[in-house]
């Protein structure tokens, strides 16, 4: 067995275990140690990989691997802070939700990872289904009338999406038929990239629709994001976090491998339509209704929720303008934004804790105003985060940003001014927050408390952004940058 | 040999036809009862479709999603969701967004646009399984359909149960497509959990009604 099937299945098995047993601290502190089992295997993925299983199935390519090891590190870091989460919380759910909650977080972690070293497109379905069932069980779990309508909303969505997405990918395999010819290969993505030129080209334009439709729906891009502000504002806190930072990669990265093949297949005059136009105008269209939706905002997760969307639109367009410049940037953009916003998520989480309960609805701005007079460390991080997420230099979004601005006046010029004026509105949006939620008086019942050893996560989130954004090892640039090339 | 082959074709056509006139029959419904009993059609048909295919491929995993679907989709949802009905008294509950006839309408392009957006790409490859797949897509749209205009939860797992038999329906069809088993189930367990999740909604509602009301009543008593 490789390391890539154990760090799937190990999420699986544990929370089969999580499931059925444990008092709710235990649960967290077991969640804990699983996730940082499956960080390492992650990593471990780096040096070994190849060795398919099961035929070939599961079989991690660079990008895969790229985003698995960002996805087993969100979840470790996430893991860490739900410890504080499960002590503040603990006495408002019963024990056996609390079971349920812990085993969600890993059946979320192990569909993550399968959508990403899938290399199939049934099973990549498979892994999105698998991790619907459970956000919707996750997002439902506080029982609140809110929390079930967003359930509610999120699985409706989110099966119509799935749905399409099957369509889509069945249509994918009939188009694969003259070339590759019946039976599993036709649903390999290495096979489908090879033979892309040979693909029967309507049939592969009738299948993008579906998927990117589908798939799109759980990249909540615009006008498919109707779930994702009421998931997050409704559903428990950490698993908000997961929400964001994993499966909307998964997702976003399925779109960008099926554009490929359409793309491979226009270029070598196969008959289907350029994927350019629809990625760009859905990527548009998301961050120019962000930039009107921030403004007026009362809940803090919500109006981060719509920054989730603005940041995935703003991906799938730089992955719309086309070229490898330009992909890389889509890339690099994707994994900042997941690892600002999980630390925001984080720090945004402590600071309601701070205030009482970290509850759905004690994420109000007015409730969350003046933390500097709470917690000197934690509003600093709060801050950071909130600075960082504007894309405003010296934050690290201002390096993918910039570079996918760059790309838009080389080879879209039309389309640089509303994506410049969508970026500045929603800079805008963003950046007046840091003042009110850092500086101002707090609300009277408000009292200093010690920020604990947890908030270091944040910290190290951050840093990595930089490192990331400004000192990239020459080793991943190298990997992304043929990635990019690969998939241009 | 021939014959044969036309006898095949023409009956996967006429069962998938029956199919599709299941679901667009769904529009026109305003009774849960009635959609109930349709969607419950559609699951006997694609059985049926199902063993068929799974003859004439030879594929045991044919014959397996016909079984699955025969006794989950067949007779233990629609006893669910009739059980649901009469619970919570929704015999009557069914509000359309718009009139029946414009959705029908609708209903008519939008197989109009199935079929115009797959039979032309016909060019090399079998034509049996694009006639199939113009059909499948007309079901998984008119079920789309459905659940756009109709308000209350339990029609809308209605359309999601038909958008489903359609995306079956397509999976079936297709040559020699791996994991038919798996993908059906894996959208049977989607599907149960939305009619659990109807379930506890109504329940909740129930019960909160009844909450509040027996709270007020005690206020007005002045406790």
């Amino acid at each position: 067995m490789s390391v890539t099937a154990i760090a799937v299945l190990l999420p699986f098995l544990a929370a089969i275990g999580l499931g059925f047993a444990g008092s709710p601290l235990q649960g967290a502190l077991l969640n804990l140690v699983v996730c940082s089992l499956v960080f390492v295997l992650t990593v471990l993925v780096f040096l070994a990989p190849g060795a398919g299983f099961l035929h070939g199935l599961l079989q991690a390519d660079p990008l895969g691997m790229i985003f698995g090891a960002l996805s087993g590190f969100v979840a470790l870091t996430t893991a860490i802070s739900n410890i504080d989460f499960v002590r503040g919380e603990i006495e408002h759910m019963s024990a056996r939700r609390w079971r349920v909650y812990h085993a969600m977080c890993q059946v979320m972690l192990g569909a993550s990872l399968l959508g990403l070293y899938a290399d199939n497109i049934g099973l990549l379905w498979a892994a999105v289904e698998v991790a619907t069932v459970a956000a919707t069980l996750g997002v439902s779990l506080p029982r609140s009338a809110s929390a079930l309508e967003a359930a509610w909303k999120y699985f409706i969505l989110g099966g119509v999406g799935i749905a399409l997405a099957l369509f889509g990918t069945m249509v994918l395999y009939l188009a694969a038929q003259p070339a590759v010819g019946p039976g599993l290969s036709a649903m390999s993505f290495s096979v489908l990239a090879t033979h892309a030129t040979q693909l029967d080209g309507r049939l592969l334009t009738l299948a993008f629709v579906f998927l990117l439709f589908g798939y799109g729906t759980k990249a909540a891009l615009v006008p498919l994001h109707g779930w994702l502000p009421d998931a997050y504002a409704e559903g428990p806190a950490p698993l908000t976090t997961m929400l964001s930072g994993l499966l909307l990669n998964v997702a976003l990265i399925a779109v960008l491998r099926f554009a490929h093949l359409m793309q491979a297949n226009f270029s070598a005059g196969g008959g289907a339509v350029r994927p350019g136009p629809f990625l760009l105008s859905l990527g548009l269209a998301s961050l120019l209704l962000t930039a009107f939706s921030l403004w007026g905002r009362r809940d803090a997760r919500r109006f981060f929720g719509f920054s989730s969307i603005e940041h995935t639109g703003i991906a799938a367009f730089a992955f719309g303008i086309g070229g490898a410049a330009a992909i890389f940037a889509g890339l690099l953009h994707m994994l900042l934004h997941t690892l600002i916003k999980s630390a925001l998520f984080q720090a945004l989480t402590r600071a309601a804790a701070s205030r009482g309960r970290a509850s759905p609805g004690n994420f109000a701005f007015s409730h969350l105003r003046g933390m500097l007079a709470t917690s000197k460390p934690l509003a600093w991080m709060l801050g950071a985060c909130v600075f960082a997420l504007t894309g405003l230099p010296p934050s690290g979004l201002f390096s993918s940003e910039f570079l996918i601005v760059s790309q838009t006046i080389q080879r879209q010029p039309l389309l640089s001014l509303p994506l410049g004026i969508g970026l500045v509105v929603c800079a805008i949006a963003i950046i007046r927050l840091i003042g009110p939620l850092i500086f101002n008086p707090p609300p009277p019942a408000a009292v200093p408390v010690k920020a604990g050893a947890g908030i270091c996560t944040v910290g190290v989130h951050l840093l990595l952004v930089l490192v990331l954004a400004f000192a990239m090892p020459l080793g991943l640039v190298r990997m992304l940058s043929s990635i990019a090339g690969a998939l241009q | 040999m021939m014959g044969l082959q036309i006898f095949t074709n023409s009956l996967a056509h006429f069962l998938a036809g029956v199919l599709l006139l299941c679901a667009f029959a769904l529009l026109s419904q305003r009774r849960l009862a009635a959609m109930i009993t349709l969607v419950q059609a559609e699951a006997l048909v694609l059985s049926a479709a199902a063993f068929w295919q799974g003859l004439v491929q030879g594929s045991d995993g044919l014959f397996l999603t016909g079984i699955i679907t025969l006794c989950i989709k067949g007779f233990l949802l629609p006893i669910a969701l009739r059980r649901i009905t009469r619970q919570f008294n929704l015999i009557r509950a069914v509000e359309t967004v718009m009139p029946v006839g414009l959705s029908m309408i609708i209903g008519v392009g939008l197989i109009g646009i199935a079929v115009m957006v797959v039979l032309p790409g016909s060019a090399g490859t079998v034509t049996l399984t694009h006639e199939d797949l113009a059909i499948a897509l007309s079901v998984v749209l008119l079920g789309l359909l459905v659940m756009t205009t109709r308000r209350n939860a339990l029609s809308q797992v209605i359309g999601f149960l038909s958008t489903e038999n359609g995306l079956v329906l397509a999976a079936i069809g297709m040559p020699g497509m791996p994991f038919v088993v798996e993908l059906s189930v894996a959208l049977l367990v989607l599907l149960a959990l939305l009619v659990v999740g109807v379930f506890v909604f109504q329940l909740r509602e129930h019960f909160e009604t009844l909450d509040l009301s027996g709270i007020e009543a005690i206020e007005r008593r002045g406790r």
